[in-house]
């Protein structure tokens, strides 16, 4: 593949309720991220804008952003699944030859709207939206339960995965200042209170207000603009039956063929030796474990071993430092560059050389992406 | 639409922030399909009706009408028992719906339950039974609604057979 660079970004600190509106927080990030690159709005030849109509109370939802996202009179379009599929767009925009810079944006403000009853809405109408037991609690109990079964992991194990992250967001002065546990136990996670048996409420995110922005340019107009820029090698993306009971929820199939594409792509044989940094979007700390085993990061069960050796599992704290839906993968992209770029400060992974990030939709992660990124310099 | 634009005060700096409160409301019929239709019905009569992929014959239940490694038509008709095992469980704090998460007064039991003869589960309540007993492998049969209309609803849930 081609190589695409990422040239700049501007991550909005995230927070519980922004005092900002949306087209402010979204100006923000964008803007930010031009002036990240030393680069002007009539640079952009595209903007690739990842917003949910439901979560924006209205429909067409890019439509009202126009101004905000630099894309007025510019070639714009919307993905309505995570940021890290806007970044995709974005990417095969740039390969496609026909643009020179592409602003990959992704926003939401779940302060404005109740996020786990909008989720509701994204369930088959016809029988399970009636049936009014699923949602992000119950499954991603029953994905936890699976997973213990299925590899003998016990609770302890998972609840290590959230005290990293906590621990994670302490060093990220972007994480959520709600997410900043320096001091977090074991017992801590254990003794929050239960979502969804054995899930329980520490090792879930919070979703909060949020904007992220990414460029992205071919590998010519890359080095032009930045002596420093991070290029994507390998992307892969795969989309799972939206059928629960169909699904071994203990493992994911789609994250595992979405990464084995993406490492093909790159020319990655063995990701446990050559993947310094992992970025992975998990909606829940034992989700996390399943994905990052699913790339293949180590073997299958034996996640929690990332703690301590292998790749860098989500040294921003993953998605626990910014659950911002339609973001948050977008937000993986640019904090596994940082680490690249050696711009992590506080949590910078030293010599890193190689990262993968992810991003996800739907319920037990049915649609996943992965980027194989590498330094540049 | 009953959308009002409302202050909120940001306790912080004193200072009003307006926001506009509004909702999103949207009727919407959807058209259930062939599948779902058969299936409908058979919960009127309270039968559980599933598809069968004309390929490889893995029954599906909730029905469909193609079988995704196929790309091959599920439109045969198989009437199944009443009975199943409990694949995977969750106990829940809370009730969600579409507008509100809400703890809940009785902590709300959900599994994941594969009809005997069917290849795939449905996640469905779990009923008459206590949450520490339950466990994976759990045979249970299906309990109908006092008023039953062809609606999923009809499932009140499930409860183990032998009243567990």
């Amino acid at each position: 593949m081609e190589k695409v660079g990422i040239v700049g970004y501007y991550q909005l600190k995230p927070e519980l309720d922004i005092m900002m509106s949306p087209y402010e927080a979204i100006f923000t990030a964008v803007r930010g991220a031009l002036d990240s690159a030393g680069l002007k709005r009539k640079d952009i030849t595209t903007v690739v804008t990842c917003t949910n109509d439901y979560y924006d109370g209205k429909t067409i939802s890019n439509c009202f952003k126009v101004e905000a996202g630099g894309a007025y009179m510019k070639d714009e379009t919307k993905v309505e699944l995570d940021g890290a599929h806007a970044a995709a767009y974005g990417l095969y925009r740039i390969l496609s030859g026909n643009h020179k810079l592409a602003m990959i944006y992704g926003f939401s403000t779940p302060s404005c709207y109740f996020y786990e009853p909008v989720r509701i809405l994204e369930l088959d109408p016809t029988f399970d939206r009636t049936m009014s037991v699923i949602n992000p609690y119950t499954t991603g109990g029953m994905q936890m339960r699976a997973y213990m079964k299925a590899f003998g992991v016990n609770e302890e194990d998972i609840a290590k995965v959230a005290v990293q992250n906590y621990k994670n967001c302490s060093k990220n002065s972007l994480a959520l200042p709600e997410a900043k546990k320096p001091d977090i136990s074991v017992q801590d996670v254990l003794d929050s209170e239960i979502l969804s048996s054995p899930l329980r409420r520490l090792m879930y995110p919070i979703p909060c207000d949020g904007a992220t922005a990414m460029i992205l340019a071919p590998e010519r107009q890359s080095l032009k603009i930045t002596d420093n820029p991070v290029w994507i090698t390998g992307m892969g993306q795969c989309q799972e039956t939206y059928y629960l009971g169909d699904r071994d929820l203990s493992i994911s199939v789609s994250m595992e063929k979405a990464a084995e594409k993406a490492y093909k792509r790159a020319g990655i044989n063995d990701p446990k030796s050559e993947i310094d940094v992992a970025e992975i979007f998990g909606h829940t700390s034992c989700e996390e474990l399943i994905l990052a085993e699913a790339a293949h990061l180590s073997e299958k069960g034996k996640g929690a071993i990332l703690l301590d050796s292998g790749p860098a599992l989500n040294p921003s704290g993953g998605a626990m430092s910014a659950f911002t839906p339609c973001a948050s993968g977008l937000t993986r992209l640019v904090e596994a560059a940082k680490q690249l770029r050696g711009e992590a400060d506080g949590y910078q992974i030293s010599g890193a050389k190689k990262a993968i990030a992810s991003g996800q939709v739907g319920f037990c992660a049915q649609n996943n992406i992965v980027f194989v990124l590498e330094g540049g310099g | 639409m009953g959308e009002k634009i409302i202050s909120k005060i940001n306790l912080e700096d004193e200072q009003d922030i307006y926001v506009k409160r509004g909702m999103v409301r949207a009727e919407f019929d959807f058209w259930v399909g062939i599948v779902m239709d058969k299936f409908y019905e058979g919960l009127q009569n309270k039968q559980f009706i599933g598809t069968k992929c004309s390929k490889c014959g893995k029954v599906f239940l909730p029905p469909r009408n193609r079988c995704a490694d196929c790309f091959a038509k599920a439109e045969e008709f198989v009437e199944l028992p009443q009975t199943g095992v409990v694949k995977n469980f969750t106990v829940s704090n809370y009730n969600v719906t579409e507008r509100r998460v809400r703890k809940a007064k009785e902590p709300n039991m959900v599994g994941l339950i594969q009809i005997d003869g069917a290849d795939t589960a449905m996640v469905v309540p779990i009923i008459n039974t206590n949450p520490d007993d339950l466990k994976e492998g759990m045979k249970v049969k299906v309990v109908w609604a006092k008023n039953i209309k062809g609606h999923p609803n009809d499932i009140a849930g499930f409860e183990p057979v032998g009243g567990g």
